[in-house]
């Protein structure tokens, strides 16, 4: 890429081997990351650490794919992280109110969360109205709409929260069921079980335990065949497709764009929610995600790295993916070589740049 | 355009300044103390790096653009100055030529972040959103490396004594006086009039504001965020017009950051963080088109009292500060439905 970096040559004259690297750049950027970590990081390739990345990775992926379906109809959400920041302590915050005794009854702790999660995605589905409504209906640019619910929901969950204080006293159940497996193995008795350590491990055992396929695996793993199926093979999809490449055409078409964009936006704001309750089964707590995390960035940086496009109409489920695995092997790589954190921050902005210009030089792919 | 009533032309053409006015009426009813000498000032120190910041947005969002950066440049602005004033005094310099030249050198490396957006966008046509947040995030993981993740020790308290001065003191008795506080017996009142960091403010927004509205560079401003085709027909080097936006827009949030280290005698990543999502809704209150092409300085000052008004009357009316957030993103949409209703209204400049 280093040899016509700076100068689009026609695309006719293009070998294919460039072509095929070029609409694959992202892929072979984590292959070769992969194997520079295999090598440098400490215990990178083991089976703790692997399951590690797909757990931390569960949060960001799903809000990857809520901004996946907004960059392809042409848009942006820039709500998306303080959505998920809402939802949190709205869930948490309804848990920890009907778990402690209220209204004269003790509350079931599974009756308490079905309602906690209920309350997250409803807050959530409020906050995806209001911007669908503001964008479609009142034509707002989607950058300031999603930035004026950005900032209410901010405010809502600084409220709630006191001022950002943790809403602690859940349940325990929930880290059980954020933070378990599927498959326990202990070595010491040879007993196995699944979703619950064996029966009689002791203490020390604990460390041994192996334990395969952490329950966020299972979520992930549904939505992505969900979300793949949506944009891939149904109406939905196809139409979020129409509109991000031509607004006009998509009118023409017959297609009820207003209506479209809400239920994206829509849909944009439940994935944020539901991973505002996923961090609240992975926390134990209503900790709602500050202000400096700049998640909503990082989701926006996986989904243009995967390949999409700003201009609509362009970009994948799989390849939102392979971006955000870009970031997060990037992020646990690098801590495992030893490497301050700090460098994710600078990594992210120069593979961002380099996902940008190859967008820039090869328009035609994907 | 439909007939509207001239009242509501009226109302829409003024909204800011009729809600601006209405903000003080009501704080001054229900907030302790606003209404007063100090109140006032209040709401000016808590402006000022958002009025530098709104102006480096002012400038990248009359040509379409928006530069998301500029919370980080402060914030790296902020570090780097502490650290090199804090090496330098280490060094053995005094600690005036260790502020002066500390702060000649990041008002230097601070045009670099800038520089690089400007050159993503100007030459390699990235989407100004894309651009801006890449350099963000480069800039704000130098600083966390930098300031170790907190903040920078070591800056002299000379920095404080500039930094919390005021232009004018007056004590009974001693009369006026510039920058320096008169010796006055314990417990006799001194009145602060103008911090000088809001003077330095003024006097750059000012600046700002005449290059926007009169000269051809300001011109040339208008023009590309008008028609980018149109502006290169007309002969504009908008690849050297992009990277100068981007400086200057740099430029201005390394000063706010300057301030910041000043004011607070440390530096932190972030320092400006929280200003972003104000500095664009100052912008865009002030009546500036996300499309490019209009906007003003003045209005985006506007828009920022609005803001800043509204911060530190919720405050002295004691109402958690967190609650301006929820404002603030009404206030927002507010604006915007306001453009879309009256579109007409947007002030173009010809």
């Amino acid at each position: 890429m280093a040899d016509n970096s700076l100068a689009p040559a026609p695309f006719s004259s293009r070998s294919s081997a460039m072509a095929i690297f070029g609409r694959n750049w992202a892929v072979f950027f984590l292959l070769v990351m992969v194997v520079v970590f295999i090598f440098t990081g400490k215990n990178f390739l083991a089976l703790a650490n692997l399951q590690t990345i797909i757990y931390s990775a569960t949060t960001s992926l799903l809000l990857a794919f809520a901004e996946t379906f907004v960059i392809i109809a042409r848009g942006i959400d820039l709500s998306v992280g303080y959505v998920m920041g809402f939802s949190t302590i709205v869930c948490a915050g309804v848990i920890r109110d009907l778990y402690a005794t209220q209204f004269g009854v003790h509350w079931p702790a599974g009756v308490a969360i079905a309602l906690g999660i209920v309350a997250g995605l409803v807050a959530s589905l409020a906050c995806g109205l209001a911007s669908g409504i503001l964008i479609s209906r009142f034509r707002v640019p989607p950058f300031i709409a999603t930035l004026g619910v950005l900032g209410v929901a901010y405010g809502f969950t600084l409220h709630a929260s006191d001022g950002g204080f943790p809403i602690a006293f859940l349940p325990n159940v929930l880290t059980e069921i954020g933070n378990g497996y599927v498959y326990y193995y202990n070595p010491v008795l040879h007993a196995y079980s699944f979703f619950a350590p064996p029966a009689g491990t002791t203490g020390p055992q604990i460390k041994e335990l192996v334990r395969l396929f952490p329950n966020a695996l299972i979520l992930t793993l549904v939505f992505l065949v969900l979300l793949w199926h949506l944009l891939k093979n149904t109406r939905f999809g196809q139409h979020t497709y129409a509109i991000g490449g031509s607004m006009d055409a998509a009118v023409r078409a017959g297609i009820d764009t207003r209506r479209h964009l809400v239920q994206v936006y829509v849909l944009s704001a439940l994935l944020a929610g539901l991973a505002g309750i996923i961090w609240v089964f992975q926390t134990g707590q209503g900790n709602f995600v500050p202000m400096g995390s700049n998640l909503e960035l990082f989701a926006i940086a996986a989904v243009i790295i995967g390949g999409a496009s700003l201009n609509g109409g362009k970009g994948r489920i799989m390849s939102t993916l392979i971006g955000v695995f870009i970031i997060s092997i990037m992020a646990n790589g690098l801590t495992l070589t030893g490497v301050e954190t700090f460098w994710r921050f600078i990594a992210t902005g120069v593979i961002l740049i380099v996902a940008i210009v190859v967008d820039q030089l090869f328009p035609d792919l994907l | 355009m439909t007939r509207k009533s001239g009242f509501a032309t009226f109302v829409g053409q003024r909204w800011a300044v009729l809600f601006l006015c209405l903000e003080v009426v009501v704080f001054s009813i229900v907030g302790q103390g606003f209404f007063s000498l100090n109140g006032v000032q209040i709401v000016l120190f808590y402006g000022t790096s958002l009025f530098l910041l709104a102006t480096a947005e002012t400038f990248v969002i009359v040509t379409g653009g928006i530069d998301l950066s500029v919370g980080f440049v402060m914030g790296f602005s902020a570090v780097i100055s502490a650290r090199l004033v804090a090496a330098m005094v280490l060094a053995g310099m005094t600690p005036l030529t260790a502020i002066i030249l500390a702060i000649i050198a990041t008002l230097a490396i601070g045009l670099l972040p800038g520089l690089l957006s400007g050159f993503l966008v100007g030459r390699l046509k990235v989407t100004s959103f894309l651009a801006t947040f890449a350099t963000g995030g480069i800039v704000y993981g130098i600083s966390l490396l930098l300031s170790g993740g907190g903040e920078t020790k070591g800056v002299p308290d000379l920095a404080n004594v500039i930094g919390n001065s005021y232009f004018l003191y007056w004590a009974r008795g001693k009369g006026f006086s510039i920058f320096t506080r008169p010796e006055v017996a314990r417990g006799t009142r001194v009145i602060e009039i103008l911090p000088s960091m809001l003077v330095i403010t003024a006097v750059v927004v000012i600046v700002a504001a005449f290059v926007l509205n009169r000269t051809r560079f300001g011109r040339h401003t208008y023009a590309i965020g008008g028609n980018e085709d149109a502006a290169v027909r007309a002969g504009i080097n908008i690849r050297r017009h992009y990277l100068v936006i981007y400086a200057l827009s740099a430029f201005f949030a390394t000063l706010a950051g300057i301030i910041y280290m000043l004011e607070y005698i440390t530096g932190k990543p972030d320092a400006g963080t929280s200003f972003l999502l104000d500095s664009i809704v100052g912008v865009v209150i002030g009546g500036a088109s996300l499309y490019g092409g209009a906007g003003t300085v003045w209005g985006t000052i506007l828009g920022c009292l609005i803001l800043s008004v509204l911060e530190t009357g919720l405050r002295m009316a004691g109402v958690p500060t967190f609650d301006k957030f929820i404002a603030v993103g009404l206030i927002l949409i507010l604006a915007v439905l306001i453009d879309q209703f009256f579109p007409e209204l947007i002030h173009k400049e010809d």
